[in-house]
């Protein structure tokens, strides 16, 4: 991709997700992850008491469902699963840390004209995925295999599902409503940032290494030579 | 110009910055605030506790005015509310119900508006530009857009008074109206650094700041801690939003600020026409009259107008000020496109403020570039989840997603602001659906226009040119939004505006709108300093006029 100036959706900066390291010291999702001996926690004794307790809550989130029924909450773990390539254990409680907040009535502050609100949209989507799944003679999107499941959410990104609940929706918007709460969560959750290197919360501590442009100043100006005065003073 | 050098004084007639206490974040005097009773008339009520409404109820107060500024969100304690967490700061954000339509609809909520007290600049990076001259004549200048019934020069005073009370940090600032701030710049990040080479290397000049973050002594107010996270609240203290800048001497001069009250209707007298004080729901869903001798609303571009057009009365059928159909109307948001360069070493794009270095060299209009008006560039720093955000608006998701999350410590971002130009069809109008108060909510209609096309198109391409320049090797690029203002615009007759070029609202004689609807146009400047600036100067016209 040198050079390129867009991606395409199959570039990967590490394509192939077997090269990825084996976490060793903090937990990740799946333990794969770049930087096998960071944990954020680390720096926890660092971190003022309130962000510590809204960063703790996410590893302890409550197992029960409260928003999501039964047969939804089946179609949502898969959805959920598939969007963040989630496998395996140790898996970050994504669908929990939705319907919390569902459940609480925490909403993004809009919706579009052509969509209900979140949680409806919500919903009529995990509906429509289990109709579709009966078109393709499953009992439900939850009895799919992988495979079949992701045919199904790749025609979702797509906005190409139609019928029954979709009809009701503006399918590429519903995608969209999904995604930006199912990221949000993964990436809300301290062992993603584990896997991607993120230096965590910062406060009351802040950052030492910044970086930065050089030694000078915009006022201060380049030398005009740079003799070695041990060489120049000799002995 | 008057040079202020950092020995040079601080800002006039406000003390907030040593109201503040060093260890604590609480906003000092909520304990001991002046209460009114419900039954007393005031001489100000204003309706939002942000950049606009804190400014001039501070103003009025330090007048002798008796005010109470009415605010829908929490009073909040930062040292407990606020977290160093992207999904912890939702609070922060107007999350009521609110509807989004037109060809581009504009997301909403943690993008571009606040609630409690403070405001949205509570959680805005901290980018404070002065608009240009230009901005004010576009009309004259460029025949696009709508020329403002007053000029840079009317709001130049106000500009560096609001400078030294933030305080701005920045290099000296060559464009627009040429300045300098109060405030040396700030070191800067690696991030910055790749841009701002990348940026030299095409001949095109970037400045650190103007950010309204303190750099130095200034008061109880810290140095800034480079922590990085301005959005979700300044637990330092060291980033300026009227909780730290304007509240704490507004409660000092006897301003209640009575939080978690939703207004609901401008109360107008019939027989005079005057606006008798506003009606509001105190968080037990109470209704309360808050009667005021002036009334200002500065609940900002969506909120202003729909708070106008549910004061539906016999005089104002259509809503207050309302008769002549422009309230809601000339909404606008600035483009903000956001490209991604990846580089082959770590850069760890979250460390520092986010808001670091910008440029203005593409603001006025080249007629070359085929379009009116233009941009500024800016750099942002998402951290994780607006980072996925960006890499999901390019269309990944599942493994591929995953991928370029790992990927995050090799890439720096930086962003537009254009110019997007007013139009009467960009409008908030009320819907059918109602909140949990059982007001109409808010309907926001949004579309682009072709010379907004053009302009967006362009300046993606000089962020390419940027980070290539800077050695990216992969570039990504996507489109979003930022900044709200419009929609109750001022102007010269009540046909084609809202507001006289005092904010007042043509049509009633005592009630005014202190906050960004009030501007015609936008520039490529980040809003809030012109916000303060512009409820600063209706404050010296009230003190004025009431003198």
């Amino acid at each position: 991709m040198k050079g390129g100036r867009h991606s395409t959706r199959d570039a990967r900066p590490d394509s192939d997700a077997g090269e990825v390291p084996q976490a060793r010291r903090g937990t990740t999702p799946q333990m794969k992850g770049r930087y096998p001996d960071f944990d954020v926690f680390d720096t926890e004794d660092t971190w003022d008491e309130a962000t510590t307790k809204v960063v703790r809550a996410r590893i302890n989130v409550s197992h029960a469902l409260s928003f999501f029924d039964e047969r939804e909450a089946l179609a949502a773990r898969v959805l959920c699963d598939l969007v963040t390539d989630q496998d395996a254990e140790p898996r970050i409680p994504v669908l929990e840390l939705i319907d919390e907040k569902f459940h609480k009535g925490k909403l993004d502050g809009f919706h579009f004209e052509d969509l209900p609100e979140d949680r409806e949209t919500w919903r009529r989507v995990l509906r429509g995925l289990d109709e579709t799944a009966e078109q393709r003679h499953a009992m439900s999107f939850s009895a799919l295999s992988r495979e079949e499941a992701q045919r199904i959410v790749e025609d979702f990104a797509e906005g190409s599902l139609s019928g029954g609940a979709w009809s009701s929706l503006n399918v590429a918007r519903a995608w969209s409503v999904c995604t930006r709460a199912i990221l949000a969560a993964f990436y809300s959750h301290p062992w993603a940032w584990n896997e991607i290197g993120f230096g965590g919360p910062a406060y009351p501590r802040g950052y030492m290494r910044m970086g930065g442009l050089s030694t000078r100043d915009p006022f201060e100006t380049t030398e005009d030579s740079s003799p070695d005065p041990v060489r120049e003073v000799g002995s | 110009m008057t040079r202020i050098t950092l020995k040079g004084q601080g800002p006039r007639d406000n003390d907030s910055r040593f109201l503040l206490d060093v260890h604590r974040r609480d906003l000092p005097g909520e304990a001991t605030m002046r209460r009114y009773e419900d039954n007393d008339e005031v001489d100000l009520v204003v309706v939002g506790a942000g950049a606009g409404g804190s400014v001039l109820a501070q103003r009025l107060a330090r007048q002798g005015w008796r005010v109470v500024i009415l605010e829908a969100g929490p009073f909040w304690h930062p040292d407990e509310d606020w977290v160093s967490d992207e999904a912890g700061a939702h609070e922060l954000y107007w999350t009521e119900n609110r509807i989004i339509a037109g060809d581009d609809p504009i997301e909403l909520g943690k993008n571009n508006s606040g609630r409690g007290v403070g405001g949205s600049m509570v959680h805005y990076a901290g980018y404070t530009p002065r608009f240009h001259p230009s901005d004010f004549r576009t009309q004259s200048e460029d025949g696009v857009g709508a020329d403002w019934p007053l000029s840079y020069f009317d709001l130049k005073s106000h500009y560096e008074q609001v400078e030294r009370e933030l305080p701005v940090a920045g290099q000296n600032w060559p464009w627009g109206d040429p300045h300098t701030y109060p405030y040396s710049p700030h070191p800067i990040t690696e991030s910055a650094s790749l841009l701002w080479r990348g940026a030299m290397a095409r001949g095109i000049t970037m400045k650190v700041g103007p950010v309204g973050i303190v750099n130095g002594v200034f008061g109880n107010r810290p140095h800034c801690i480079y922590r990085g996270w301005c959005l979700q609240g300044c637990k330092v203290n060291a980033k300026a939003s009227p909780y730290v800048t304007h509240l704490p001497d507004a409660l000092a001069h006897n301003v209640e600020v009575r939080a978690r009250s939703m207004a609901a209707e401008i109360v107008i007298d019939q027989d005079s026409g005057r606006a008798t004080g506003v009606r509001y729901f105190d968080q037990d869903k109470r209704e309360h009259l808050q009667r005021a001798a002036v009334v200002a609303i500065a609940g900002y571009s969506i909120e202003t107008p729909r708070l106008l057009l549910n004061s539906v009365s016999a005089r104002f059928p259509h809503g207050v000020g309302n008769n002549d159909d422009q309230v809601g109307r000339y909404v606008m948001v600035q483009g903000a496109s956001q490209s991604a360069g990846r580089f082959p070493h770590e850069v760890r794009m979250y460390k520092g403020p986010p808001p670091e270095v910008s440029s203005e060299q593409f603001y006025e209009t080249d007629e070359s570039r085929g379009f009116a008006r233009g941009f500024s560039i800016q750099t942002i720093s998402p951290q994780p989840i607006g980072w996925a955000e960006h890499v999901a608006a390019e269309g990944h998701w599942g493994g591929a997603l995953r991928s370029y999350m790992r990927d995050y410590n090799h890439w720096a971002t930086i962003g537009t602001l254009n110019e997007l130009l007013p139009n009467a069809e960009n409008r908030v109008t009320v819907a059918d659906e109602r909140d949990h108060w059982g007001l109409p909510v808010a309907k926001y209609t949004h579309s682009l226009g072709e010379n907004d096309k053009a302009n967006i198109e362009f300046s993606k391409k000089v962020l390419c040119d940027i980070l290539e320049a800077a050695g990216a090797e992969e570039v990504l690029t996507i489109a979003r939004y930022a900044h709200l203002i419009g929609g109750a615009r001022m102007g010269i007759s009540p046909g084609n505006s809202v507001v006289d070029l005092h904010q007042r609202v043509w049509a009633v004689e005592n009630l005014y709108v202190a906050d960004g609807s009030v501007a015609p146009t936008q520039g490529s400047a980040n809003p809030a300093l012109t916000i303060m600036a512009l409820s600063s100067r209706l404050a010296e016209h009230l003190a004025k006029k009431a003198a």
